[in-house]
Order: structure tokens, then C-alpha cells, then sequence
């Protein structure tokens, strides 16, 4: 064979595409920290949705298109997709709805102490798990009790504040706590607390131990990694007429473009992983119904205070000087989702939310003179790391040409996720660009990435003042209080803050017309499909 | 001074046949013409693009091609024209200086390999073998995994997935010329090892290494072009081609043009230097003995 003909194009666009595929397949969601959820009275006791008997009638299965899941183990779960399955398969004691308002799952009702330390709640009766084996009060004790004690869960610290969880008859289990927390409801909904059952992780670590084995809606029938997790109706399941579906199918694609062509093309029914540009076109195609609802999951662009430049406070008040919030908005997210104050408390936060303290207007000028009286006069050279999908590349992209305006230029250096969050970057890097996912109560962001010291400090800013606000507004059972603890955080933090938050993200979803009774969730992998049906 | 000038005439004259040369046939003077085009793009690309590369023009954002906008704007307001101009010198310095260093680094290691043989040689065949059992771009991105996306590994990964084919080239026309009558001459007047290399065989292998060197090129253009799409190469806001294809094809139905223009210049640079690529090897007549086994 000659040498001159030996490789024809087309043969290499074959294998080009073949390997494109390869490297889409390895691909991962970002990841989205586990979320928790906004405060309503503690206590207050909601009866059972009554729901219309159809449980002979089950019919339809549902296919949605999710990334590859990891972890199976409820304590171990993160992304939306593996809560997503979690969430079908488990049951939460508590759970939380579109509005954010507590709602009972596997606790029918539940009464606290005046003094706010104990809880007790009482277990509806007859769950079965999907191994025959009936529910009890010592699985809800063995589940938290192993959420707290695992070292490395996430939920070791977000428990720390409990003392004892006992078993107070067959169907009751009673919390005590060390000190008041007004969120503890939606600590008790946390992503990870879905109850298995007793002595399910036995030997302590296997994280594959809870096997499937829940209470929940649907009953896994096969698992085939990478590709699929086929589920059928829990015909026991504990909530009459409950779920409405025959099955469901959780079908993994490598990305999100892939998951829309499949909608259209009629192999999927439910997408919720889409870009701003992709939902946008989704709007328009006959036969599917669309929903964006805002969200608290931001893209926060920080600056290390522990080391040069970002330890002169001056730096960090030239980058929001010289940032253009509502030009990012306009670009990056096209108007969907929220304009960013460079805190963590969004609109969606609703009285604790505020936008009574300005964010300095845009000036270029006098970002350059801060930044002169920092001593670099001649500008400023700095890598801006980040996560190189969604659509942190083009903020960045953004923010490089705003931020040059005023003498700050910075080399982009997009990772992928196995190094930027696996391998800790997004916490040691000197600027960067973070996403947080959402949480339904804006105390979790305060707890882990404001107060000094705290686990996902990544700019180690470190202010009195705020960390008493924050202390504050996670203890505090008077709403007013807490109210304004918020409002005092969201001064300081744009004040002297070290971060900028251009935006907060919207969720997207679009399902075929032939289903109904669909309501998203803000974090897409709590999004319930226990009430969603065959359209009539 | 005169001696100077001779030598740049005698370039000048060099060139010019090798243009008229090329301009013989329909194909290759197609070929020339859009090669040369996309050089002078890459020369004077500031002094042609109306805007600079990174120019984000909020109230123009996602517009379609118009006499303002010849190719439209990207969904950050960016004018696709300028981006394509300004990234033809990126693609084609990053593809050309990797195309040179890799020519380089295989002549001189198939030169010394297919003339000094024995277990020298079997040692390096059978490394390159093992390097070429991967798909180039496979191969490239394992490497760019390990040194990271930049410039300047781009330039390396180009390097190291190309050498080994050029030295394999190489290798073969020495193999067919060390033991002509020539050589054997020389290394009877007990001529230096280098001086056999570089001065009676080298020579014979220009023509075989002149089209190699060309379909190499072309194939940086597409390993670079590749390397941007995957987002592992040159790094965003360049207008590195394969880059702007990667956002395009995320914005592909609100911004088609951004992905049809930066598409179309790679596609178009590639026929370019294949064409060229092809007449040189019948203009050079490089023997069939070049054939590969």
C-alpha cells in the first residue's frame, strides 16, 4: 500500500469520532455538593397527601435520562442522578417539597420539646422493604446513627449536634440535641438520610451494602452499570395508590446534548440535565413540555486572603469593581436564573434574602487605582482555575476580557473534575471558580465556606463579625432574629466579602406531553416521582 | 554582501519554480492558492480582522452573519470572522513549528537507526512500533493528560505522536540506499560517520521527507484542531479552530455560523496541504520502494 494513501481522512474521522465518544463516556456531572433544605414552624404536622386509588391501575414507564451514577450506598450519594435513583428506591423520614416546606415521607407526624431539643417522630405503619422485612424504629436509628459515626460521610459534622436517637417503641423514634437548630427538620431530609435497613452496612464500610434494599416507591429489578437501572412499582409501597408508574428506567448518557437528541428522538420521556442553550431549543419542539424554576446553585469566583495578591483586601474590591454582574448574566445564563449580590443567599431565600445594601457600580478606573495602591500599578497576572463544563468556560471567558479592561489579566485553566474536585484543586488554587449546588436553607453555605476555619473554606477569609452573624442565624429559634442575622451577613459579605457571584444557575427540565403531575425540584435528583402519571 | 544577495536569489528562484511547479496541475494549484491564502490570514490576520479575537460585544451577542458581522457572532457576543482570521496563525504556527520539530527529531533518529542497525536499531523500531500500535490521538491524549493543556504540550504531543512515523520513513529510504555503491565509497575513504549520514545519504531521502513533511503538517492541523475540540488543547479564549467548533457545537442551534466558519477553515486548510501534499509526491517522484511494510 502506498505511504501517501495509507491513512485516508475518513478513516481518521472514524476513529476521531470513536474516541470523542470514549472520552464522552468517561465524563462525570459536576458535582454538586450535597444539598440540604428553608425553614417552616418546627413541629408542625402536615396530614398524608390523599391520593386516588390506582394501584391496580399502575400503568407507563417513565424513562429519564440521568449521568452514571458511582455510589449506590444512600451515605455515600452525591450527584443528582445517584440521589435521583436513591430517592425512588429509599424513603426520607422527612422530606421537602417544591416550596421548600417540610413534608412527611416515612414520619407521619412529629412533636418537639418546648425547649426545642427533642424531637419525636411517629413511623407510618406497615412499610415493608423490598425484602419483605418490616420497617422499625431501630432501622431510623441504625440509619442515623451510622450517618453520623462513619468517618469521611458528609453527614458526620451536619449531625454532630445530636446526642442521642433512640428507639421509643415499635414505630417512635425520639432526637436529642446538644443545642437548638431551627434547620434540624431539613437536616433530618439531608441527601444521604434515607433510611435503610438495621445492620444493612454491618461489616461498616462496603458502601454497596444497603444493596437496594428501601422502602421506597420502586424496586430495582437490574442494574447494569454505565448503562441503565430498570425499576418496577413497589406494589407494597406504604402510601396508597402510590406510584402512579408501572416502572421507571434511569438511562445514563455521557452528556447533556446526547440526552436531548434522545427526548426528541422519542428514547427518553424526561431529560432534567440541560444547558441554558439546549433548554432553550427544547422550548420550541411539539410534544414536550418544558419548566425552569430558580434555584440557589451559584458560580462563585474567589480569591485566596491567606497569600498574595488576595491578602490585600484592596485586590479583591478591584476584581468586584471591575466585574460586570448583569453583561455576565445577560450572556452566560440569557436572562435565566438570577443576578448574583457576591453572596450565597439568593433570591430564592425569600425574606432572609436581601437587596437593601448596593454592590458598588461598575468602575474600571477605580479598580486600577485599587490596585495601584496595592502596589501592582503595572496590573495584575493570575490563572483563573475552574471546572471545564457547564458553562463555567464562558464565564470565564467573560470575566478574563472584563477584568483585562482594568489592567487584570488572567490565563484560563479549565480541569476536569477528577482533578478539580477530586483531587482537592477547587480548595488550593489561588483563583478560581467554584460551583455550589443548592441547599434549601442558606445556612449550609455559612457552615462550611464562610466561618473561619470551616472544611470548604477555600479563600480562609476569616471576619469576627460574620462568623458571630452566621453563629446567630444557625441557632437562633426566632425567625425575626435570624431574619436579620441574614440581612447583616449579606452586608458584610459585600462589604469586605471575598467572593463574586455573578449569577445563580436555573434548572431545567422538559418531559414528554404523554406524562403529567411532573414538578421539578430545585435539586433535580429530588425530584419525585411518586404523584407522576400517564397523562389521561 | 554579493554572496548574500546570490543566496537569497537563489532561494527566490528556488521557490519560484517549486510555485510554477505547483501551479501545473488544476488540484495542486487549488490547493497552493488556499494554503497561501490561510498564510497570509495568519501574517496579517490582526491588520484583516475588524475585531480583536476576545472582543465581546454584549448587544451583538448571537447574531447572524451581516455586513457588520460577515460570519455573525458567538453567544458572547464575539465576531466569528475575526476569531477564524486571528486563529489561523494559532493553528498553523502550532501545526507547523510541531510538524518541523517532529521532521527533525524523526530524520535524525531514522538516520541514525536504519544506517547503523543491529540491536540500536531494533531497540528504536520496536519502541516506535509500540508508540504506533496507538491511535494518534489516543496517544495524544494520554500525554496531554499527564503535562496538562497548553500550548506548548500541544507542541510536544505533536512532536512525539509524528516523530516516530517520519523516523520510520526515513529509516526505510536508508535502509534501500546504505548499501548503494555511493555510500559504500565513501565509507571505504574512511569518511566520518556524520559526514556519510548528512552528506551522502540524507539527500536521498529529501524527496520521500518533503511529502511526509506535508501530509504530517496536515494531520497537526487536525490533531491540533482535534485537541481544541475536546477542550484538553489550547486553552479558551483562544480562537484556537478547534476550540470555537467545541462552543459552536454546545450553541449549535442558536449560533450555527459559529461552528460552520471555524468547521469550514479546518476542512479547508486540510484539503489545502493534502492537494499540495499530493502533487509534490508526483513532482518529486518519490520511488515506490517507499511503500511500507
Amino acid at each position: 500500500m502506498n505511504l501517501i494513501h495509507r491513512k485516508q481522512p475518513a478513516v481518521w474521522l472514524k476513529g476521531l469520532i470513536l474516541t470523542v465518544l470514549l472520552i464522552l463516556a468517561g465524563c462525570q456531572p459536576a458535582a454538586t455538593p450535597e444539598p440540604t433544605p428553608m425553614p417552616t414552624p418546627v413541629g408542625e404536622e402536615t396530614p398524608m397527601a390523599e391520593e386516588t386509588p390506582m394501584a391496580a391501575e399502575r400503568q407507563g414507564v417513565l424513562r429519564v435520562s440521568a449521568f452514571a451514577i458511582s455510589q449506590t450506598d444512600p451515605a455515600y450519594i452525591s450527584s443528582d442522578s445517584e440521589v435521583l435513583i436513591a430517592n425512588h428506591v429509599y424513603d426520607y423520614l422527612v422530606d421537602v417539597d417544591a416550596n421548600n416546606d417540610i413534608q412527611p415521607r416515612l414520619a407521619t407526624e412529629w412533636t418537639h420539646s418546648d425547649d426545642g431539643l427533642t424531637y419525636t417522630f411517629t413511623l407510618a405503619e406497615g412499610v415493608t422493604f423490598h425484602d419483605g422485612s418490616a420497617l422499625t424504629a431501630q432501622d431510623v436509628v441504625y440509619t442515623f446513627e451510622r450517618l453520623r459515626d462513619t468517618e469521611g460521610l458528609p453527614t458526620v459534622d451536619l449531625y454532630a449536634n445530636i446526642t442521642t436517637i433512640e428507639a421509643t417503641g415499635d414505630l417512635e423514634v425520639t432526637f436529642t440535641l446538644s443545642q437548638t437548630n431551627p434547620f434540624f427538620l431539613y437536616d433530618l431530609s439531608d441527601n444521604h438520610a434515607l433510611i435503610v435497613k438495621d445492620g444493612a452496612a454491618a461489616d461498616g464500610g462496603d458502601a454497596d451494602a444497603a444493596g437496594f434494599n428501601g422502602t421506597g416507591p420502586f424496586v430495582v429489578t437490574d442494574y447494569q452499570p454505565e448503562n441503565r437501572i430498570v425499576m418496577e412499582a413497589n406494589t407494597d409501597y406504604f402510601v396508597e395508590g402510590q406510584p402512579h408508574l408501572a416502572g421507571l428506567e434511569i438511562i445514563f448518557f455521557a452528556d447533556q446534548a446526547a440526552s436531548a437528541d434522545a427526548l426528541q428522538g422519542g428514547q427518553i420521556d424526561l431529560t432534567m440535565d440541560l444547558s441554558t442553550v439546549l433548554y432553550e431549543n427544547l422550548r420550541e419542539v411539539d410534544g414536550l413540555t418544558t419548566y425552569d424554576i430558580a434555584t440557589n446553585q451559584f458560580a462563585a469566583v474567589r480569591l485566596r486572603t491567606d497569600q498574595a495578591p488576595g491578602n490585600d483586601p484592596r485586590v479583591i474590591q478591584a476584581l468586584k469593581l471591575a466585574t460586570d454582574r448583569q453583561a455576565i448574566f445577560d450572556l452566560v445564563q440569557q436572562g435565566y436564573g438570577a443576578v448574583g449580590r457576591d453572596t450565597p443567599v439568593g433570591p430564592i431565600f425569600d425574606t432572609y434574602y436581601t437587596e437593601d445594601y448596593a454592590l458598588p457600580e461598575r468602575d474600571v478606573q477605580a479598580a486600577r487605582n485599587l490596585l495601584a495602591e496595592a502596589g501592582y500599578a503595572n496590573g495584575l497576572n493570575m490563572e483563573l482555575n475552574l471546572l471545564d463544563t457547564l458553562n463555567f468556560p464562558d464565564l470565564a471567558v467573560v470575566l478574563k476580557e472584563q477584568w483585562s479592561e482594568a489592567g487584570i489579566e488572567v490565563e484560563v485553566v479549565t480541569l476536569p473534575e477528577s482533578v478539580f474536585y477530586g483531587e482537592g484543586q477547587w480548595l488550593e488554587v489561588n483563583l478560581g471558580i467554584v460551583g455550589w449546588g443548592h441547599r434549601a436553607y442558606p445556612q449550609f453555605y455559612m457552615d462550611v465556606m464562610l466561618t473561619c476555619g470551616a472544611k470548604w473554606n477555600a479563600t480562609r477569609f476569616c471576619d469576627e463579625e460574620l462568623d458571630r452573624q452566621i453563629a446567630i442565624a444557625g441557632s437562633s429559634l426566632d425567625e425575626q432574629e435570624r431574619v436579620n442575622a441574614y440581612h447583616e451577613i449579606q452586608r458584610i459579605l459585600i462589604e469586605r466579602g471575598p467572593l463574586i457571584v455573578p449569577y445563580f444557575f436555573a434548572e431545567y427540565a422538559a418531559i414528554s406531553d404523554q406524562f403529567e403531575g411532573f414538578e421539578l425540584k430545585a435539586f433535580s435528583g429530588r425530584t419525585d416521582f411518586r404523584t407522576l402519571g400517564l397523562a389521561e | 554582501m554579493d554572496k548574500a544577495r546570490d543566496t537569497l536569489l537563489e532561494w527566490g528562484d528556488w521557490i519560484w519554480s517549486g510555485l510554477r511547479q505547483l501551479y501545473a496541475c488544476p488540484a495542486s494549484a487549488l490547493g497552493t492558492t488556499i494554503f497561501l491564502l490561510f498564510l497570509l490570514l495568519a501574517l496579517f490576520g490582526p491588520l484583516i480582522a475588524p475585531y480583536e479575537a476576545n472582543q465581546q460585544i454584549v448587544e451583538d451577542a448571537r447574531q447572524p452573519p451581516s455586513p457588520k458581522h460577515w460570519f455573525g457572532t458567538d453567544h458572547l457576543g464575539r465576531d466569528v470572522f475575526s476569531r477564524v482570521v486571528l486563529g489561523a496563525r494559532d493553528v498553523l504556527s502550532l501545526a507547523g513549528l510541531g510538524t518541523l520539530a517532529a521532521v527533525a527529531a524523526g530524520t535524525i533518529i531514522g538516520l541514525i537507526s536504519g544506517y547503523q542497525g543491529g540491536w540500536l536499531d531494533e531497540v528504536i523500531m520496536r519502541f516506535f512500533d509500540s508508540l504506533l500500535a496507538l491511535p494518534a490521538l489516543l496517544l495524544a491524549l494520554l500525554l496531554l493528560g499527564s503535562l496538562g493543556g497548553s500550548r506548548n504540550s500541544v507542541l510536544a504531543v505533536i512532536v512525539i505522536v509524528y516523530a516516530p512515523i517520519v523516523a520510520r520513513v526515513v529509516r526505510s529510504v536508508v535502509l534501500s540506499v546504505k548499501t548503494k555503491s555511493f555510500v559504500e565509497a565513501a565509507r571505504v575513504q574512511g569518511e566520518a560517520f556524520w559526514y556519510i549520514l548528512l552528506r551522502e545519504i540524507f539527500p536521498s531521502t529529501l524527496p520521500a521527507l518533503a511529502v511526509e513533511a506535508s501530509l504530517r503538517f496536515s494531520y497537526a492541523i487536525f490533531l491540533v484542531a482535534s485537541l481544541g475540540f475536546l477542550g484538553i488543547g489550547v486553552q479558551p479564549p483562544s480562537p484556537d479552530w478547534g476550540l470555537m467548533v467545541k462552543e459552536g457545537r454546545a450553541n449549535v442551534t442558536q449560533t450555527p455560523w459559529a461552528l460552520y466558519f471555524p468547521a469550514g477553515a479546518i476542512a479547508l486548510v486540510v484539503i489545502g496541504v493534502n492537494l499540495i501534499s499530493d502533487s509534490l509526491k508526483q513532482i518529486l517522484q518519490v520511488p515506490s520502494q517507499l511503500e511500507r511494510r
